[in-house]
């Protein structure tokens, strides 16, 4: 069948988690919808891929944390197959003399911790609870459009009013407190807070994790409260049964079953416009298909540069989207392994938990210096999922796989990445061998994706992964620029749904508040 | 001859820039850096380094002095140029009855070229720029988002793929900024580039006895090139006089033999050296706003209060919202079904000496500021630029003068009118062919 026989109500471009989220919320409203995805995967960085045959893994993100349960029940991902391996992980900072620390508010693990430091023990559930109050104040600004500076209802203002509202309810010197801690560098929140150097270095590493800034950069307190309030959506951190593939395929029944058409290796080589109405889009192969909504889950500026081309935006719009900042500092270690290897101090059950392989925190601000400078970090924070433990479907009997997310690791290093590959992947072993010896030994086979390889395969700017950096100055009403915070754009009937967009993160809530967005106003008929 | 030959290159300007700075400072001081003709014509601006002077002269700089009789000089765009050089009824006489020879080089040049100018510059200004054929040129206005004016000028279109823009005060930031997604190149070439202008009935005549054949067959806002005696010279029919005129457009080394050329050959029909008083008093009789006197570019206003629309400038005719995409259209769109908050006009004030105001008042209040005032010599009445706010019915508006009589002060209200068109326009203007002497 050809596609011109068929008249479509949106065309979806780009068949990335937030892209398939979109499209299946447009379909169950009635909408007949089409989805092109450049590569003949859908998914892109959120995928299983194979290290050697036999043994898979989740190829680049290795974690599904902020997936809202109530989009996880409204596309029926359970039913179209979507299971979980294990949910609600447990997050243990590795320590090199074998106290590892299970970060959690649990009675148990705090007790723990109270035999270790009892500052800390009562440190860590005053912190908890504030960083959840904190979340819990800031979550409805995820949930719904990113209010509007601009136009007639300045609610910019009413929300940020809200806001402090509900900040204020926190009692006063929570207020006051936030208000400090806002634009604060998490390595002073938790110098202030803790005095165990591993419960420092951890959840500065957790704010840290996925950006391109140093510990005491300021701001990244801020990293860690979002990233909360993203989580409060779903159930904890969870493993899906098959690797993050298995959520895409979930997401690609749920749309078909809705009846999404969705054609793979089918790049789309720019959208038309005329007359300030983007009307279709052209594909590479060079077909031409109209429809009244698009929805572009591409990154935003490769959107609105490169698809619709800078000649049909402003030049100031166009100069805000490039310089929107893309620092590719994490790169991605998969190992296929001939077993379990042996974490001295950790308990049988807790190899399948999130492990946190972090350095110091002064170590944890060298590595950044060194990233800034392009340099291979001496010291390097990491964490660490073996999901084979949970999920035996990934490796044979007996043998495992293991997902390494490297942080602090520059886009270009100084002499190259082929001479210098190998001594990061050596540096990266040797780190993780001081918490399992025999590691080295067990090493089947392994894939490393440094930022430029992310790049390539996944079409990330910059091999960043988040299609435009989520720090504060990037993120809610400025994600990624002012005016194409609220899914819209200046060309009618062309709409963002990526992770470039509010509120980012693999939730699919750019997709759902996109595609809610282009239903409110009914296409552009 | 054509524009094949390009002149106005200054490729070689560039490279080697931090050599010559050290040259430069192993020179004795006393020892001038000469434009000498194996030297180039660029060897005055890159002996020296970048930003060293802040007070420039035009290659016409001696050229013009000899004409000066009064020593009054002025400050255009950091370029040292007459302010009057015999005395300013005597030029005006000339622009308006014979032809006012000017200097106009300080103005801002920017050579605009690559595979995309076209649409480059389709984007960049409000009006359609893509209708603009090679050796045409065209008055454009350019926005940022917001639709506020950053600048105003005169588009060129000297080839397929080459443009020129010419305009009051500096842009370059913004057309790099603009320049993002587009295969061009943009290089400010305003000292690589001598302007003269010549204004006044007997222009054509004039230009046609120096050896510009048949320039009175360029129409209004055409350009073409001309060979004076070996000298390349594009000369143009453009000129914010209000006036029958022509720029002319040449290397700065061969900038003063033209301007000598002009003088003798022009001496016949009555050609004046002319200063910049004369240029803001044609341009005020002619109703031009001009940037950074009567409104602030976009950047330049620090309050968005500041700053205006083309509407508000009265520059509507120069914005095209329906053929292409340009910086500014959705915002304009949107302003066009408003009411425009101030708006730029000109102001008569029948008053038969010149006067000095800054405020026009409404029924006592004030209600805009008057930018530029000017007595016009021909009218006998003072006219102004003022920036009034918007008010959608007629108001009788008038302005408060301190009137000096010997040591006494008089103070007095007077009434003001708004002029709806431009007190001054010569129906020459727009003849073609434009009339020879003989004619006239």
């Amino acid at each position: 069948m050809r596609l011109a026989d068929r008249s479509f109500d949106a065309i979806v471009i780009g068949g990335g988690h937030n892209g398939l989220v979109a499209a299946c919320y447009l379909a169950k409203a009635g909408k007949r919808v089409i989805l092109f995805e450049a590569s003949d995967h859908l998914g892109g960085a959120v995928t299983t891929g194979e290290i050697t045959p036999d043994y898979m893994i989740s190829t680049a993100s290795h974690l599904i944390e902020a997936l809202p349960r109530r989009i996880e029940k409204e596309l029926k991902l359970s039913r179209n197959g979507l299971r979980f391996a294990a949910r609600n992980l447990p997050t243990i900072a590795l320590s090199r003399d074998k106290r590892h620390l299970v970060l959690s508010s649990r009675r148990r693990d705090i007790a723990a911790l109270r035999e270790w430091n009892a500052h800390d023990a009562a440190a860590l559930v005053e912190f908890s609870a504030r960083l959840k109050a904190y979340a819990a104040a800031l979550r409805p600004l995820l949930l719904g459009v990113p209010p509007s500076f601009t136009g007639p209802s300045s609610d910019a203002v009413t929300a940020l009013r809200r806001l402090v509202w509900r900040m204020r309810r926190l009692g006063q010197p929570s207020f006051e407190d936030l208000l400090r801690v806002l634009p604060a560098s998490i390595g002073d929140l938790v110098d202030a807070t803790f005095e165990t150097p591993l419960l420092r270095a951890a959840f500065a590493f957790e704010a840290l994790r996925g950006t391109a800034e140093g510990p005491y950069s300021p701001g990244t307190a801020f990293n860690l409260i979002y990233r909360r309030a993203l989580q409060l959506e779903t159930r904890g951190t969870s493993l899906p049964r098959g690797g993050m593939g298995a959520l895409v395929t979930a997401l690609r029944h749920s749309a078909e079953g809705l009846g999404v058409a969705i054609r793979t290796g089918a790049a789309v080589r720019c959208i038309i416009v005329e007359n300030n109405v983007a009307v279709g889009v052209e594909t590479v192969a060079g077909e031409f298909l109209r429809a009244p909504a698009i929805l572009s889950s591409v990154d935003p500026r490769a959107t609105m540069l490169d698809l619709v081309g800078a000649a049909n935006i402003d030049a100031g719009l166009a100069m805000r989207l490039a310089q929107t900042s893309r620092r590719g500092a994490t790169a991605k270690l998969n190992l296929a392994l001939d077993g379990l290897p042996t974490i001295s101090g950790l308990a049988p059950a807790e190899y399948g938990a999130r492990l946190l392989v972090v350095p110091s925190l002064g170590e944890l601000d060298q590595a950044f210096a060194s990233f800034k400078r392009g340099e291979v970090p001496a010291e390097l924070g990491m964490e660490v999922t073996i999901p084979s433990v949970a999920d035996t479907s990934l490796a044979p009997a007996g043998h495992h796989v293991m997902s390494v997310l490297i942080q602090h690791v520059p886009y270009e290093v100084a002499g190259g990445w082929t001479l210098q590959r190998d001594r990061l992947l050596d540096r990266v072993i040797e780190t993780l061998a001081r918490y399992a010896p025999d590691l080295r030994a067990r090493i089947i086979a392994g894939e490393m994706l440094l930022a430029p390889d992310i790049e390539a395969k996944f079409g990330l700017a910059g091999g960043e992964w988040h299609c435009g950096e989520m720090r504060p100055d990037q993120l809610l009403m400025f994600r990624p620029t002012p005016e194409l915070a609220r899914y819209r754009t200046p060309l009618r009937g062309l709409y963002l749904c990526g992770a470039g967009s509010h509120p980012g993160g693999i939730s699919g809530l750019a997709g759902q508040l996109a595609a809610r967005t282009v239903l409110s106003e009914g296409g552009r008929a | 001859m054509t524009g094949g030959g390009d002149i106005l290159a200054v490729d070689g300007a560039g490279p080697g820039e931090a050599e010559e700075t050290l040259n430069f400072q192993m020179q004795p001081e006393f020892e001038e850096p000469q434009a000498t003709a194996d030297a180039g014509p660029f060897s005055t601006a890159s002996d020296e380094p970048p930003f060293s002077r802040r007070v420039l002269t035009t290659p016409l700089h001696l050229s013009v002095a000899m004409e000066s009789i009064t020593n009054r000089w002025t400050d255009w765009n950091g370029y040292t140029t007459p302010e009057i050089l015999t005395t300013l009824d005597d030029e005006y006489r000339a622009l308006r009855h014979a032809a006012a020879l000017a200097d106009i080089s300080p103005l801002v040049k920017y050579r605009i070229g690559g595979r995309d100018a076209a649409i480059y510059l389709d984007r960049l200004v409000t009006d359609n720029a893509m209708r603009l054929s090679v050796d045409e040129v065209m008055p454009v206005v350019f926005c940022e988002d917001r639709g506020f004016v950053v600048g105003d000028g005169h588009l060129f279109r000297l080839g397929e793929d080459e443009y020129r823009l010419v305009t009051d005060e500096l842009h370059l930031a913004w057309l790099l900024d603009s320049a993002l997604g587009f295969d061009v190149s943009v290089e400010d070439v305003s000292v690589a580039l001598a302007g003269l202008s010549l204004q006044g009935p007997h222009a054509a005549a004039i230009l046609n006895a120096t050896g510009f054949f048949e320039v009175e067959t360029l129409r209004p806002y055409a350009a073409r090139w001309f060979d004076i005696v070996g000298m390349p010279v594009y000369a143009s029919r453009t000129g914010a006089t209000g006036e029958l005129g022509f720029e002319l457009w040449l290397d700065p080394e061969d900038a003063p033999m033209l301007w000598t050329r002009l003088i003798d050959k022009g001496a016949e029909f009555g050609i004046a050296a002319t200063g910049y008083a004369l240029r803001e008093l044609a341009r005020i009789e002619a109703g031009i706003p001009r940037a950074g006197r009567d409104y602030l570019g976009a950047f330049s206003a620090v309050d968005a209060a500041d700053a205006s629309t083309p509407f508000e400038l009265g520059l509507a005719s120069l914005v095209d919202l329906e053929n292409g995409h340009f910086t500014g259209r959705d915002a304009l769109r949107r302003l066009k079904q408003q009411d425009p908050r101030h708006l730029v006009v000109s102001l008569a004030l029948d008053f038969p000496e010149p006067v000095q105001f800054c405020a026009v008042e409404r029924q006592g209040e004030i209600d805009g500021t008057a930018t530029s005032v000017v007595f016009s010599p021909a009218l006998g009445i003072n006219l102004a630029l003022v920036r009034l706010k918007y008010r959608p019915a007629p108001v009788a508006l008038s302005v408060g003068v301190d009137l000096r009589e010997g040591l006494s002060v008089r103070r007095l209200k007077i009434p003001a009118r708004l002029l709806t068109e431009p007190v001054i326009g010569s129906p020459l203007r727009h003849a073609v062919p434009a009339p020879l002497l003989a004619e006239y």
